[in-house]
């Protein structure tokens, strides 16, 4: 008997399509036991032993496409909603939890299988379940002369990632992984295969090659969506380039950033340098350490005028921004565009510096692959890797951190006015909240996506287990983590992706002719999704029978919902 | 009874519980656990650096115990089969559960079994 069912499904009617669910996948592949079921939780849940947490009822694991086909029949016939993951690791964003509670976790991790990777024409075809270390091995086994973008951690899939928005460290044409994806194949919600662009030409040898087919291209539809469920991605794969350059741009003024932006717009936007940026500033602090004592003072009584922070910059080494910049290509070419992007920034910044550090011939020796593989490198290189996930756990100046957290980055625009407006909101946010604050005026950006930059906002913690006083603490990361989401968006910042129970609240937000978009979306749910099975309410897109289990004011908000669509615990 | 009391006793609980449910099953196989610990936990539990640190697990693990155990696993000589599995499938602390499709159940009892091999 699970702990909570689906509305309008009875203990009865789900014990008998766990059987039909095991005579297509067999007994072994259908998971009922708590003990099996209580994996599919989040591990990062702000709800953890709530009652409202977030829960399925069951586990089900296919091997095929033909499978997934026989499940989705069945759910129809049961009106038992299927929430599908790949490789289950969307840690901070849901983990292997379902959106809508009671539903069954469609568990796509055997589905893991490499179909095709051409090294000619640079691309892959895989299956959800194959993750981002499964690839790489592939690669390098195979002794194949492309690269992969990673995520970090690198546990993850691509096709999980691409359809959750997810981002890497290469070359801005494969650092957007939903952008550098080409044809999918999908099982629709009523048991159809169908495939996305060429791939809907029989006989059509372009599927990876080109990716819009004819007709309105609905593979948006996929991402971020309940709209069907994909077993099988094209991926556009960076040829290995022959050299990677490092660069670093220093500037001494705080009010450089404006002319500093311009001109790393300008050499991105004309491709002349595809590479990542990574944002520090020598006088704010580092990440993960305790902020300086002089910084503090700073911060103490409301944000400083331009001419204090001018001023703390100058007495503080006089660099206000560093920048390090990535190139990829030749060796002599990244040569020549480095030395023109330093004319550019000295006509910009006459006190700028441009130290050009190191250009990498590629592939790495052996050596300096053990090293770079090591180093922060890594994700540049398109090496899987779990460094930032080690930045989370337990270390001596952290010796006792919480069990998770919930991600929240916002998309700004490429411009020095936009960073400061959302620095300067997550600062009197922690003021409004009673919070010692880390924001100041000297967090920058980051810059996973092409054509836009991504701030952090407030990193709130989650507990789990045995920890003392564990719902009170997540009750407050929830107002914390609402709060802040709240004061971004309202000035126009939005969060690009969000932890399962704030995504009603988030496209709430989302609000523009009176929400017409996620109108639009759910009558499109409606027609596509009829009976409502898959994934109901990822991303706040509910089928009409369970649209009043939306939360569009938060988690710790009443709840609309209806005896008769609520289902509940059993 | 205090709440550490509480916290021990219904640790023991589970840990019968769930000990239970794996002791029908039989028994791993280090060499495959080998295989298995390498494709699944080496990427935290292995003895190696990322970014200048240690890989997440390990450098969890000696931050925790400061060198009074080995901060890699695999040199351990204190884990029990049992401490192993449910550790894998209930998480720990920072380390988040796996579920039965990442790691298997045959691959739960060999990275048991390998885990374990070195305790008395």
């Amino acid at each position: 008997m699970p702990k909570v069912l689906p509305a309008g499904v009875t203990a009865a009617a789900f014990a008998s399509a766990v059987k039909e669910f095991q005579g297509v996948v067999g007994v072994d592949w259908v998971f009922t036991s708590d003990a099996d079921v209580d994996t599919y939780r989040d591990a990062y849940s702000p709800l953890w032993d709530d009652p409202n947490e977030y829960v399925p009822s069951a586990a089900v694991a296919p091997d095929t496409v033909e499978q997934v086909q026989a499940l989705v029949r069945i759910a129809n016939r049961y009106k038992l909603p299927l929430y599908p993951v790949s490789t289950g690791k969307n840690l901070a964003y849901g983990s292997a939890a379902p959106s809508y509670s009671g539903s069954v976790v469609l568990d796509l991790k055997r589905m893991n299988r490499v179909l095709k990777i051409d090294e000619k024409r640079h691309f892959a075809l895989v299956e959800p379940g194959v993750s981002y270390f499964d690839l790489y091995h592939y690669i390098h086994e195979h002794g194949l002369n492309v690269w992969i973008d990673v995520p970090d951690p690198g546990w993850g899939s691509p096709v999980g990632n691409a359809l959750d928005h997810g981002v890497g460290y290469t070359a801005s044409p494969f650092r957007d992984h939903f952008g550098s994806h080409c044809g999918m194949e999908v099982v629709t919600p009523t048991g159809e295969i169908m495939r996305t662009g060429m791939g809907a030409l029989p006989n059509a040898d372009s599927w990876q090659d080109y990716r819009y087919g004819v007709g309105p291209w609905v593979d948006g539809l996929f991402g971020q969506g309940n709209f069907g469920i994909v077993t099988k991605m094209g991926f556009w794969l960076f040829p290995q380039p022959e050299a990677m350059g490092t660069a670093t741009v220093s500037v001494p003024r705080y009010a450089d950033l404006e002319p500093l932006i311009e001109v790393l717009n300008y050499l991105e936007d004309s491709m002349l340098m595809t590479g990542m940026q990574n944002w520090s500033s020598p006088v704010g602090g580092v990440i993960g350490q305790p902020r300086p004592a002089e910084l503090s003072a700073l911060m103490a009584n409301g944000w400083p005028t331009d001419e204090q922070i001018e001023a703390y910059v100058r007495a503080h080494g006089g660099v206000a921004w560093q920048v390090r910049l990535h190139f990829y290509g030749p060796e002599k070419i990244i040569r020549a565009t480095c030395e023109y992007a330093q004319e550019r920034l000295a006509q910009a910044i006459p006190n700028s510096t441009f130290e050009l550090d190191e250009v990498l011939k590629l592939p790495p020796t052996p050596e300096q692959m053990r090293t770079h593989e090591n180093d922060p490198h890594a994700d540049h290189l398109g090496i899987p890797n779990m460094i930032t996930y080690g930045s989370m756990s337990r270390r001596p100046n952290d010796p006792d951190p919480p069990q998770g957290h919930l991600d929240m980055f916002c998309v700004s625009p490429r411009t020095a006015q936009g960073i400061m407006q959302i620095n300067r909101i997550l600062y009197e946010t922690a003021r409004q909240l009673s919070l010692p604050s880390n924001a100041s005026p000297f967090n920058g950006p980051n810059h996973w996506y092409h054509r836009c930059y991504m701030m952090a906002g407030m990193m709130t913690p989650t507990y789990r287990n045995d920890t003392p006083d564990r719902s009170a603490k997540n009750r407050r990361s929830r107002q914390i983590y609402e709060t802040a989401l709240k004061n971004l968006m309202a000035a126009g910042f939005g969060l690009y992706r969000t932890a399962l129970g704030m995504q009603d609240l988030l496209v709430n937000q989302y609000s523009f002719g009176d929400h017409v978009l996620l109108r639009f979306q759910e009558a499109m749910k409606d027609a596509i999704d009829p009976n409502g099975i898959v994934a109901p309410g990822r991303y706040g897109v509910w089928p009409k029978r369970l649209r009043d289990q939306r939360r569009p004011d938060g988690l710790d908000a009443p709840v609309a919902a209806s005896k008769e669509s609520k289902g509940g615990r059993v | 009874m205090n709440r550490l009391a509480i916290s021990w006793l219904v640790g023991l609980a589970i840990l019968a519980t769930a000990a239970a449910g794996f002791a029908q099953d039989a028994p791993g196989d280090v060499a495959r656990g080998k295989t298995a610990f390498e494709h699944s936990c080496a990427i935290c539990h292995g003895p190696g650096m990322h970014g200048g640190r240690l890989l997440p697990g390990t450098a969890s693990l000696e931050a925790k115990y400061g060198g009074k155990v080995p901060p890699t696993l695999e040199d351990r000589t204190d884990l029990s089969p049992d401490y192993v599995m449910i550790v894998v499938r209930r998480g720990s602390e920072g380390m988040p559960f796996f579920r039965p499709t990442e790691v298997t159940k045959q691959d739960l009892r060999d990275i048991a079994a390998y885990l374990s091999r070195k305790t008395k």
